[in-house]
């Protein structure tokens, strides 16, 4: 689910890049009321509250104005390629991306108004063949998706077990692959997401970490959003209306969860209540959440994602997958606690 | 007119066509050292016109830069020469199966029509499929490890050899056989010693486009588990934007893939001299 850029990234930059260049002006002029006139969304298939504004078409009720175009990513390293050719407003992309992004070499002028959800039972670490500790993993095969949420936070799992990463075997694969290998026995363990995740604790798979236990350790992983700063900066209006519509359905995901899980059946073609089984593994925050000093804070003190990014970003220079790690300082500029404080002045 | 044993040795007189001069040869020289650097030109200039972000489209001096990191410190935890002696490692060993196995089948169906009633249209359908569509069926089989890298590899150099083959081996000359007969020859000496040279020249065609072809695969052999691989540092690069790092696989795929092509054509030249002048 929340993989970085596939095979295809590069093509996809490519061709968004040349449509970005190609339509001259990407953004149409404002409508009269100052509303943005197109508002380009990139969601993925992640059960969270963003598959429910969708579904509800609440952002269309909302912005009557404004034409709403969602278009279906599969990994953040793709939607932070697109932001970066201008051919998003906002997106949907892991923490791992979103550090890149805001990172050199990166260095994406996008900001982060909200957190879809934290990751929670739906990636876990699990093992077979006796282990039942992260410290027994020593010497072993562990497969996991690189440069996914599921890659960092197996790296997290084992240095907190105080093993390091040439203590294990890491293997970069797919998760149907994984499901393949762990068939096999051709690997000892792997951290990988669900629906696989659920086959290999299925087939003898000992569950040693979730990402849920993980985050409440200070690991934290998280589905994140990303708007444009030129679009917040620009259309402040339209983005507090996104957020609130944001909120809204995290109530509804609360207040009334099968309509929740139904409305999300309806986007991800699954039955209700496979669909409110994989929206109660997230982890879903309201706007009075989103604003405590857990994760994205207010604006005279921004929140913990902020040192949760940074270091995710040292976690990316040891494996040489940034330049440097930003200060903490560029990670606090990057979460919109501005702009989520404005959506809600009432609390 | 020709002879029907194989030519063990050259006979003399048999030059290379019209030695090129001294001159011809630099200009020749200079004009692909011309092609190159203007290539270059036009990439940096492109780059530097900032037409596209850097991420998009990497500065030839970033490569560069990419090169010395990743041959000194290396990416992905081995250095670009591990890596790409690894991916040469497994196409060889793919090649060289695959090659084995698509004479040995070539030859099958050239010769006996039924057996190319019965493989023709396999071979065929193999020749056709996308590598990475049976991939996952190869790991499901043969695991994670080096073999299912192999077998992708093998199926991909197989075809082309094969149906190269075929098709020589059933335009081997009537008249060529008909002699090696009245000479005395055994039936079973015939693909041996008759069929098998005089299908050579197309043969040795077959692999090198077969070489040609398993060196496309190898990035799409090198997705499951890939590290240490040339493919597999590509994949790995393109997940986190490092363009510069994707260019640089690229051009050592490309690059490494020439010289191989020039040590094919010279083994070519050594092994069919009287290709074109029967």
């Amino acid at each position: 689910m929340r993989r970085t850029t596939p095979l295809f990234s590069l093509l996809l930059a490519a061709a968004l890049t040349l449509t970005a260049c190609g339509s001259g002006e990407p953004e149409a002029k404002p409508a009269a009321d100052g509303s943005p006139a197109t508002l380009r969304i990139g969601y993925q298939l992640i059960p969270n509250g963003d598959l429910i504004v969708k579904d509800q078409k609440w952002l269309e009720t909302a912005l009557p104005n404004t034409k709403i175009v969602w278009s279906k990513f599969d990994s953040g390293g793709d939607v932070n390629t697109a932001v970066i050719a201008g051919s998003l407003d906002i997106g949907l992309a892991g923490s791992s991306p979103v550090t890149r992004g805001l990172s050199a070499p990166l260095n994406i002028p996008y900001r982060v108004p909200w957190i879809f959800d934290v990751i929670g039972d739906n990636e876990a670490l699990v093992a077979r063949g006796g282990v039942t500790d992260v410290k027994g993993l020593a010497g072993k095969r562990v497969a996991t998706p690189f440069s996914s949420t599921s890659h960092y936070s197996l790296l997290a799992a084992l240095s907190e077990a105080g093993l390091s990463e040439a203590d294990v075997k890491i293997l970069d694969m797919e998760p149907p692959d994984i499901q393949a290998a762990w068939q096999r026995g051709d690997i000892d363990a792997a951290y990988v997401w669900t629906p696989n995740l659920a086959e290999l604790q299925k087939n003898g798979g000992t569950t040693l970490v979730t990402s849920r236990q993980l985050a409440q350790r200070g690991k934290l992983t998280a589905d994140l959003a990303v708007v444009r700063d030129e679009f917040a900066t620009k259309y402040p209006k339209a983005l507090q209306t996104w957020l609130q519509q944001q909120d809204r359905a995290v109530k509804l995901a609360r207040s009334d969860k099968d309509a929740a899980a139904a409305a999300i059946g309806r986007q991800l073609n699954l039955d209700p209540a496979e669909a409110a089984r994989q929206l109660g593994q997230l982890v879903l925050l309201d706007a009075t959440e989103q604003r405590s000093a857990e994760y994205l804070g207010t604006p005279s003190a921004p929140g913990k994602l902020a040192e949760n990014l940074h270091s995710a970003a040292e976690f990316l220079k040891t494996q040489k997958k940034v330049d440097a790690v930003p200060d903490l300082g560029v990670f606090q500029k990057g979460l919109a606690t501005q702009e989520l404080a404005d959506a809600f002045p009432g609390n | 007119m020709s002879t029907i044993t194989a030519p063990s040795e050259n006979t003399t007189g048999e030059q290379a066509p019209a030695r090129s001069g001294a001159p011809s040869l630099w200009r020749s020289l200079a004009l692909r050292a011309g092609a190159v650097v203007a290539l270059v030109a036009i990439w940096q200039a492109v780059a530097m016109a900032r037409v596209w972000p850097p991420v998009f489209v990497p500065e030839p001096a970033a490569v560069w830069e990419q090169f010395l990191r990743t041959t000194g410190e290396g990416v992905s935890g081995y250095t670009l020469q591990e890596h790409l002696l690894v991916s040469l490692r497994r196409i060889l060993l793919g090649c060289l199966y695959g090659v084995t196995g698509g004479v040995v089948l070539g030859l099958l169906i050239g010769m006996v029509p039924t057996l190319r009633a019965l493989l023709g249209p396999l071979v065929t359908f193999v020749r056709t499929l996308p590598p990475l569509a049976y991939l996952s069926l190869l790991v499901i089989w043969f695991g994670i490890d080096e073999e299912p890298k192999i077998w992708l590899l093998l199926l991909a150099a197989l075809p082309p050899v094969a149906v190269a083959t075929a098709d020589a081996v059933r335009g081997v000359h009537e008249d060529y056989l008909n002699a090696a007969r009245s000479l005395g020859a055994r039936g079973h000496e015939l693909p041996l010693r008759v069929v098998l040279p005089s299908a050579l020249p197309e043969i040795v065609t077959g692999v090198r486009v077969a070489v040609g072809v398993a060196y496309t695969t190898v990035v799409a052999a090198e997705t499951v588990n890939g590290v240490p691989g040339i493919g597999g540092m590509v994949r790995d690069a393109q997940r986190y934007n490092q363009t510069d790092v994707v260019v640089l696989g690229i051009l050592v795929i490309g690059l490494s893939g020439l010289l191989i092509d020039f040590l094919l054509q010279t083994l070519d030249r050594r092994l069919v001299p009287w290709r074109g002048r029967t």
